[in-house]
């Protein structure tokens, strides 16, 4: 029987090949992604081991206040160095500012800010306690001279006696003494860092004299870093906290890993188990061919003599070899993903250390355990197929695919499709309640199957409304088509399916964003009814934020009647740790309208602060309610709820006044700056007067409404782009389905399309048969997953919407998705020019001639 | 041997000249037809006869522009197939050649309608209302038009098969084996009614064929054996054709 089953599989070994090319893509994204998170993770390792070589020690402030994936920790007294300096078994101490600050190119533009954070503070300049060593030029010695990364340097065309700013976020005037580099490399994994005399960095990051950040400690030879934790913090106030060197390691790897690497890994392997469930129908769908035409020798097999457990074995023993052989090169090729991949992150800047990547056995072991589970699961049902022809088949034409119309199957596929309505419908109008997201969930599953399961009961009216058209316009060729794709449902709605979940995905994605984009475009109508905005000018939103002097000096042209700053920050508010939005309230309530129920906003105490109705109405909290609040620096002060409003889309839960902020949090930044002008000044008047006050803050731009909204819809589609890329994978693997469909099609069809062209069915008639059986097939599978996609789209935005402030406003873009049905169709094109090729070269003769 | 004169009073609708087909090369060389020169004359209902291997249905493919000649020439009419592009062939064939197969006569998606009329749509052309009735008449398939082949009964299958041919009134029909498949009662009618589009429609028709009985209802059989041919036989009885065949040790 082995014989055998190694004879199928060779002698079917082209056919095959379309199978594994499924398994190979899916696998090798999946192991790419693998692959790229270990070696991340290890480089991520390797780097923040090199931070925190030498250092024994950290002392720090025990306050962290933690939301959002941010966090931040209030300073320290200069004045604990001398006691830390004292413990016995300290050999060194020395003390560490950071904060944010973005360097200026040569250019005017801001370097950095587009992941990575950009770092301002004291150059250490130990070669003990410092991973930076200077490669040109030396330390800082004034408060206004830096020294910055070799990256920065390159990239922002700086050099050792070059003259820029620092943003801080006020711009600093600073001269470059110096260049650094990052143990071997140019900088530290992305980070661009600013170093000034330890004084400067208290005057313009800290902007605080007698505080730092932390203080790092060297142990002298021979002690234990548990043990000189201990002793440091018993010579310490409680407000402190000591951590050994390797804790902080332990801490900052955590943090990358919480913060980027889990999310990205996430992300990628999102999109590989897509990839891998679209592969799997294409893979059940190959077999379920592949046994259909091979159902005549199997019967004769079993006429000779061999059991149903040997048919079974040998057909699951092919898939098994498909599914090894697969796995392993897809195992290959998702190296070379990850060594793509990794060249491109370098390539954005995000140098890590160490080249190469890290293979780990898991990676292969999980690439092959998937890939052969992947293929077994799609070829376990034809293989059982397989098994159960009668002997007598071998003497009987092959039989007719009845099952498409079984009933059960449609009682089945209807029951399961219903009830997946029923459970996403009523989970998403039911105004929530408890486990949303999970009924949502199970609903679109079952949903999902029960589309699946009904699909080859909707493929016979689906191809024949979809192919109606076609037959008219096309006449016989575009008749054949139809019947073609109509004579075996099961096959058509199978090939069909593959293509639907891909979009599906994709039409969710689309609505969704869309989504999010009318839902800004909303909340901004609703809310800023101004002219102008100042806000930051890099891609990849305010990484770090806009000075807070530009609101002030904007306010004072005048062209224009109010413009407020909005910014903010982490604070922990009663018994949690929140985003506070921060903004002068006078120049908020003239700027932006709030919906304010309760209380006046232009009257806002210093003391005072504004939340939303939701929250108010959540936490039962009402105007008069006092709640203690610390502030980032470490301050516990208490705030009287004195305005309760009711759009919170710009200014979230819990608003601020900057006057009771700005004394706490000395890098405050602003997110942007809102402009109402006076009545009768045109845009165009006012804005060259902005614009000469942005022009003297590097790293911001002033838009007009449209503009800023606009650049909101900018980076939700860079994103959707990099998730259509993501899922274009899955649309090419769902076009192989198609196409290996099709040739298997052609292959069984052989004496068919010869006498078509025997009887005068031109090449190129025959090729556009092939292409419009193609396209039906996939249109049928996209206009399914625009309908699945969409009404997913409608209830995760609407379920959203009742349980957030977020998304408000579903919307379906037609273009978009008109785009969608085009690109299905096109895959229907592409997928058929193989097959239709070889359709149109069947040797007449022969194919007659075939048995 | 090998050249058959007309009847004086009709066209020649095919001819070959000098027709030869090599298969292989070297030491597997086959040659299935051996500079063969032969013509078929309108109107007329011509058995082509041997024993298989003889090249008969080699000779039928090329006549029909289905297979190309190793040297010689084949025409048309006027046409030299020879000449023609992949393109101009299929058109030539749907234009002017109508076709039955052994088996497998007709696309299974199609009714049986839809299969008659099948060249002709796939040229874009309408059919000839008048004779189209006429032809399914003749052919009796008139309650079973809207049935796919599946349907069908193989005796009646070669019927549709027939009609198709006729449908588009080609110049010339070549039927291969047509009753090979079937059993002698349903063989008979097709040869009858093959018989009769001859005498009552004047069409002509090139039949290959192993079969005496099949080659009694033809006007003439043409005997080939090792790719030429060896007799020719005018008013052919299944009778005198075993004979002829005994002869050739077929």
């Amino acid at each position: 029987m082995l014989r055998v089953t190694l004879k199928n599989f060779w002698g079917h070994k082209r056919r095959l090949v379309g199978t594994s090319l499924a398994v190979i893509l899916g696998i090798a994204f999946l192991s790419g992604t693998l692959v790229l998170s270990d070696t991340m993770r290890h480089s991520f390792a390797t780097l923040f081991t090199q931070t925190t070589q030498g250092t024994d020690a950290v002392v720090r402030s025990s306050t962290k206040i933690q939301a959002r994936g941010d966090n931040v920790r209030p300073p320290i007294d200069e004045s604990l160095l001398a006691k830390v300096r004292a413990v016995p078994g300290v050999q060194k101490a020395i003390p560490r500012i950071q904060g944010l600050g973005q360097i200026v190119g040569r250019d005017g533009k801001t370097l950095g800010g587009n992941g990575p954070p950009t770092f301002a503070g004291n150059w250490l300049g130990d070669k003990d306690l410092d991973s930076y060593h200077l490669v040109a030029g030396r330390a800082p010695a004034a408060d206004e001279e830096v020294v910055i990364d070799k990256r920065s340097a390159d990239q922002g065309h700086l050099a050792v006696g070059s003259t820029t700013q620092v943003l801080t976020p006020e711009p600093v005037k600073v001269r470059v003494v110096g260049i650094a580099k990052f143990a071997s490399l140019d900088n530290q994994g992305g980070v661009t860092f600013a170093g000034f005399t330890f004084h400067g960095a208290q005057k313009h990051v800290l902007k605080r004299t007698g505080k730092i950040s932390e203080i790092l400690v060297k142990g002298a030879g021979g002690i234990a870093q548990p043990d000189l934790v201990r002793r440091i913090h018993a010579a310490l106030p409680t407000s402190t906290e000591t951590i050994t060197g390797k804790q902080l390691n332990q801490e900052l790897q955590d943090n990358v890993g919480k913060a980027f690497l889990n999310a990205f890994t996430t992300f990628l392997t999102v999109f590989a188990g897509i990839s891998l469930v679209v592969a799997t129908f294409s893979i059940y769908n190959t077999f379920s061919i592949l046994v259909a035409q091979r159902s005549r020798e199997s019967a004769l097999l079993r006429a000779v003599g061999a059991s149903r457990a040997q048919i079974l074995g040998s057909t699951l023993a092919e898939t098994l070899a498909v599914g090894l052989i697969s796995s392993l090169l897809g195992f290959l090729g998702g190296l070379g993903v990850a060594t793509g991949l990794r060249a491109l992150f370098s390539s954005f800047g995000a140098q890590l250390p160490g080249s190469g990547l890290t293979l780990k056995p898991s990676v292969l072991i999980t690439s092959i355990v998937v890939g052969l589970l992947v293929t077994v699961v799609a070829g376990f049902f034809p293989a059982l197929r397989a098994a159960r022809i009668p002997p007598i088949a071998a003497l009987r034409d092959i039989a007719i695919d009845r099952s498409a119309s079984s009933r059960v199957r449609l009682v089945l596929g209807s029951v399961l499709t219903g009830a997946g309505l029923v459970l996403v419908i009523t989970a998403v109008i039911g105004k929530g309640g408890s486990y949303l997201l999970q009924r949502v969930g199970l609903g679109a599953f079952l949903l999902l199957v029960g589309v699946i399961v009904l699909g080859p009961v909707m493929a016979k009216p689906a191809a024949s409304v979809l192919g109606a058209p076609i037959a008219r316009l096309r006449g016989i060729t575009g008749r054949l088509a139809r019947q073609n794709a109509l004579r075996n449902p099961k096959r058509t709605a199978g090939t069909a399916a593959a293509l639907m979940v891909g979009v599906a995905v994709v039409t969710l994605f689309t609505v969704f964003a869309s989504s999010i984009k009318a839902s800004v475009n909303h909340s901004v109508d609703r809310t800023f009814g101004g002219d102008l905005v100042v806000g930051p000018n890099t891609r990849f939103g305010p990484s770090q934020g806009i000075s807070p002097k530009i609101a002030a000096e904007v306010s004072r042209l005048p062209q224009v009647s109010a413009a407020v700053g909005i910014g903010g920050g982490l604070a922990h508010v009663v018994d949690k740790d929140v985003f506070v939005s921060v903004a002068d309230p006078l120049a908020t309530s003239r700027v932006l309208n709030l919906d304010v129920r309760q209380g006046d906003l232009a009257r806002l105490q210093p003391t005072g602060m504004a939340i939303s109705k939701k929250l108010a109405d959540d936490r039962s909290w009402t105007v008069g309610t006092k709640l203690p609040v610390t502030f980032p620096d470490g301050a516990k002060v208490t705030q009287t709820v004195q305005v309760i409003y009711k759009s919170a889309d710009l200014a979230g839960d819990y608003m601020l006044p900057l006057q009771a902020w700005a004394p706490h949090a000395p890098q405050a930044t602003d997110f942007a700056v809102l402009i109402n002008l006076k009545k009768g000044v045109s845009i165009d008047a006012a804005r060259p007067a902005v614009e000469r006050i942005s022009n003297r803050y590097p790293g911001t731009k002033v838009q007009d409404r449209k503009q800023f909204t606009d650049s909101f819809a900018q980076g939700i589609n860079q994103t959707l782009i990099l998730i259509y890329v993501m899922l274009a994978l899955a649309v090419i693997i769902a076009l192989m389905g198609i196409a290996n469909t099709l040739s298997l099609s052609v292959y069984e069809r052989t004496r068919e399309i010869g006498l078509l062209r025997a009887v005068g069915e031109t090449r190129r008639q025959t090729r556009s048969m092939v292409r419009w059986e193609a396209i039906l097939i996939a249109v049928f599978g996209t206009v399914g997953g625009l309908g699945l996609g969409t009404f997913l789209g409608w209830s995760l935005v609407t379920a959203n919407s009742n349980s957030s402030n977020g998304l408000t406003t579903f919307a379906a873009p037609v273009g978009g998705l008109a785009g969608i049905l085009i690109v299905g169709g096109l895959v229907g094109v592409l997928a058929a020019i193989r097959p239709a090729r070889r359709a149109a070269k069947l040797d007449i003769l022969r194919a007659v001639a075939a048995e | 041997m090998s050249s058959m004169t007309a009847p004086p009073e009709t066209d020649i609708v095919a001819r070959a000249v000098d027709a030869t087909k090599i298969y292989g090369a070297g030491e597997t060389e086959v040659t299935a037809l051996d500079h063969v020169t032969v013509e078929f004359p309108a109107g007329r209902f011509t058995a082509i006869m041997g024993p298989s291997g003889s090249g008969k249905s080699t000779l039928m493919h090329c006549l029909a522009g289905l297979d190309s000649l190793t040297a010689g020439r084949v025409l048309l009419g006027e046409v030299e197939l020879g000449s023609l592009s992949d393109k101009q062939l299929t058109v030539l064939r749907r234009e002017r050649i109508g076709f039955v197969f052994q088996s497998f006569n007709l696309v299974p998606t199609l009714t049986a309608l839809e299969n008659i009329t099948l060249p002709m749509d796939l040229a874009g052309r309408k059919p000839d209302a008048g004779w189209l009735d006429s032809v399914i008449k003749t052919v009796g398939l008139g309650d079973r038009l809207k049935h796919r082949p599946s349907e069908l009964s193989g005796g009646q299958q070669q019927r549709v098969a027939v009609a198709r041919a006729l449908a588009s009134r080609p110049q010339v029909i070549f039927a291969d084996e047509p009753t090979g498949n079937l059993d002698s009662r349903a063989g008979a009618e097709i040869l009858e009614f093959m018989a009769r589009a001859v005498a009552d429609l004047g069409q002509t028709i090139v039949m290959v064929t192993h079969d005496p009985v099949a080659a009694g209802y033809a006007d003439t059989a043409l005997f080939l054996a090792d790719g030429q041919i060896v007799d020719t036989m005018a008013d052919p009885t299944p009778e005198k054709v075993l004979d002829r065949l005994k002869g050739l040790g077929g």
